[in-house]
C-alpha cells in the first residue's frame, strides 16, 4: 500500500476510534470505588461453607457424620466427634470442626453432601488476612462467619433464588 | 551471528522475559536471545503454575475433579467441565439430562464469548493500545455477573456435576442473557472493531507477522482459532459434533494466512457466532431437570475413553482411564495452549522484540492450562 493511503487510513482510524471513546463523556462511570462503595453480590454467590445455627434449637445442626470431611476433595475440613467424658462413648456432635479455607476451592460439594442441613454458603467475600494460619477456621469462628453475612443453601438442581 | 555494522561493537544479549512481566499472560517466562532489536531465540519456560492436577486427581474422587478442572484454563472454566463431565458420563454410563445438555452448550458459548473478550483486550495492551483493553473488561464484567448470578462464582464456577448442572436457571436470567447479547450484538462488536481490529496502525502491526502455513499448524498440533486462522476449517463442534452441536446453525470462521491479523479476525467472528449459538439454544431451551440420578458415586469401569472438545483456545482433551474404583486411574489433560507455546520459537525467530509479544498475545496462552 502507498505511503499518502496509509496515511490517510491512520487519521481515518484515528478519528473514528476517538468518536467511539468520546462518546464515553456522556455516559456515568461503571468503576465502583470499592471500599467505600461496595458492590451488590448477587444471591448465591460463593466465598466460604460456614455451619449453620439451628433457628428452633440454638445448637448447630452438625451430628460430626464425618461426611463432608469425606466429600470434600482438597481435604480442608477437619472434624473430630465429640466424646462423653464419663462413660467414653461418642456423642453426636462435633468437639471440633476446622475448615481451612486456604485450601477450599468453593465447591459447594460439602454443602451437598450434607444430610442434616448444617452447613451452607456464605456469601461475603472480604475473609483477607496477613497470615495463612488465620485461615483456619475453628467451630466457633464459623459460626460467627455464618452472622455476619447472608447464608444460604440452594438446593441441587433448582435455580438460584431472586436472580 | 550478530550482524555488525563495521566500527561499531555488537554482541547477543539474552534477556529473560517474565516469569513476572504483564506482557506475557500470566507466569510465562521466554528466555530470548536479542540481537540489537531484533529476535535471534526465543525459548519458553514453562512450569511456575505447576499444580500437579493429573497425579493429585487419581486421589480423589471423581466429582471433585470437576471443580478442580476449573483451575486449568481458568479464563474459560466451563470449557473445561463440560469436557471432563464427557469423559465421566460417557465412561461411568451416567444420563444427562436433556436440558443439561442445552445449558452446558449455552454456558460453554457464553463462556467462549468471556474469554474472547478478555483475549480482545490483553492483545490491544500487547500491542500497546490501552484504550481496548477497558472496553474489553467492562464487557467482560458484565458477563462474569452473569456467570456469578446463575452459577454463584465469577471465574471457577465449580457448576457442571456428574450427570447434569448444579444449579437450574430462571427466565429472568434468561432474560439478562438475552438484553447482554443485544448489547454485545448491536454496540460492543462493532465498537471493538472501530477501536483495535479496523485501525490501520493495528492492521499494519498484525497483517504479515507471525505467519504460520497450514502444515506447521498441524505438524506442532495446533488447534482452535491458530489452526482455522491458516484456512482449515476444523472445529470439533462441526466435525466430532458433542453434546448439541448437531442440532445448531453456526459457521465456523476461518482465515487465509495464518498470520496475527487472521488470528484476531477468527476470534472476533466467533464472538458473532457464539451469540448466534446461545440465540437459538434459548429458543430451544427445552424444559425438565438439569441433574440427573446416580451422581454421587459413580464408579469408572475398567476402560479408558478420550472426550475431546472445543475451548475457546483450541482441543481440549481428557484422557480418562477407569479401574472400578471411584476415582480415575489415570487423567490426562490435553491443553491446547500447550501446543500453541511449542510455536512460539519458530513464530519469533528474527521477529522485532515487539511482534514477538504481539505473536504470544495472538496464540492466547493460558499459563494454568500449560502448566496444569
Amino acid at each position: 500500500m502507498s505511503l499518502p493511503r496509509t496515511v490517510w487510513n491512520t487519521i481515518k482510524s484515528v478519528v473514528i476510534g476517538h468518536s467511539v471513546t468520546a462518546r464515553e463523556i456522556a455516559t456515568r462511570p461503571i468503576t465502583v470505588f470499592y471500599p467505600e462503595e461496595k458492590p451488590e453480590f448477587p444471591t448465591g454467590s460463593r466465598s466460604v461453607p460456614v455451619l449453620k445455627v439451628n433457628e428452633e434449637s440454638g445448637y448447630i445442626n452438625c451430628t460430626s457424620c464425618g461426611l463432608c470431611e469425606r466429600t470434600c476433595p482438597p481435604g480442608c475440613i477437619d472434624i473430630e466427634q465429640a466424646v462423653d467424658p464419663a462413660t467414653n462413648k461418642k456423642k453426636p456432635w462435633p468437639h471440633s470442626y476446622t475448615l481451612d479455607l486456604s485450601h477450599c476451592m468453593v465447591c459447594n460439594l460439602c454443602i451437598e453432601a450434607c444430610p442434616f442441613d448444617a452447613l451452607e454458603m456464605l456469601d461475603v467475600p472480604e475473609l483477607a488476612t496477613y497470615q495463612v494460619q488465620d485461615l483456619k477456621f475453628n467451630k466457633e469462628q464459623l459460626l460467627d462467619l455464618w452472622k455476619t453475612g447472608k447464608a444460604i443453601r440452594i438446593a441441587e438442581g433448582q435455580p438460584m433464588p431472586s436472580n | 551471528m550478530a550482524t555488525t555494522t563495521p566500527g561499531l561493537q555488537s554482541q547477543l544479549m539474552t534477556l529473560n522475559l517474565g516469569p513476572q512481566h504483564p506482557s506475557t499472560h500470566g507466569v510465562l517466562r521466554v528466555v530470548v536471545t536479542l540481537d540489537g532489536e531484533e529476535v535471534v531465540e526465543a525459548q519458553p519456560d514453562i512450569g511456575y503454575l505447576h499444580r500437579n492436577f493429573e497425579k493429585i486427581v487419581e486421589a480423589w474422587a471423581l466429582p471433585g475433579v470437576i471443580p478442580f478442572s476449573d483451575r486449568n484454563d481458568y479464563l474459560a472454566a466451563i470449557a473445561n467441565e463440560v469436557c471432563v463431565c464427557d469423559a465421566i458420563e460417557t465412561l461411568g454410563q451416567v444420563e444427562l439430562p436433556d436440558r443439561a445438555r442445552w445449558l452446558r452448550v449455552l454456558f460453554a458459548e457464553l463462556q467462549r464469548i468471556i474469554s474472547h473478550e478478555l483475549w480482545y483486550g490483553a492483545f490491544g495492551m500487547d500491542l500497546g493500545a490501552f484504550t481496548p483493553f477497558l472496553y474489553g473488561f467492562r464487557d467482560r464484567e458484565s458477563g462474569y455477573l452473569l456467570m456469578e448470578k446463575a452459577t454463584g462464582a465469577r471465574m471457577l464456577y465449580g457448576f457442571n456435576r456428574v450427570g447434569g448442572l448444579r444449579n437450574d436457571v430462571t427466565d429472568a436470567w434468561l432474560k439478562e442473557l438475552e438484553a447482554y447479547l443485544d448489547f454485545l450484538d448491536k454496540e460492543a462488536w462493532p465498537e471493538y472493531m472501530k477501536l483495535l481490529i479496523d485501525n490501520e496502525i493495528f492492521v499494519l502491526r498484525t497483517k504479515g507477522t507471525g505467519v504460520l502455513t497450514q502444515e506447521q499448524a498441524i505438524a506442532w498440533g495446533a488447534s482452535g482459532p491458530v489452526l482455522r486462522s491458516t484456512g482449515l476449517s476444523w472445529d470439533l463442534r462441526k466435525k466430532r459434533p458433542y453434546l448439541v452441536y448437531d442440532q445448531l446453525d453456526f459457521a465456523v470462521p476461518t482465515g487465509t494466512h495464518g498470520d496475527n491479523y487472521d488470528r484476531a479476525m477468527v476470534r472476533m467472528l466467533e464472538i458473532k457466532e457464539s451469540i448466534k449459538i446461545i440465540r437459538q439454544v434459548m429458543k430451544r431451551l427445552p424444559d425438565g431437570p438439569v441433574l440427573g440420578k446416580a451422581r454421587a458415586s459413580v464408579r469408572l469401569p475398567t476402560a479408558d475413553y478420550y472426550a475431546r472438545q472445543e475451548s475457546p483456545r483450541g482441543e481440549v482433551g481428557v484422557y480418562l482411564v477407569g479401574n472400578g474404583r471411584p476415582n480415575a486411574y489415570r487423567l490426562k489433560w490435553r491443553a491446547p495452549t500447550f501446543s500453541h507455546l511449542q510455536l512460539v520459537p519458530l513464530l519469533c525467530r528474527g521477529v522485532k522484540v515487539a511482534d514477538m509479544i504481539a505473536n504470544l498475545g495472538s496464540l492466547d496462552v493460558v499459563m494454568g492450562e500449560v502448566d496444569r
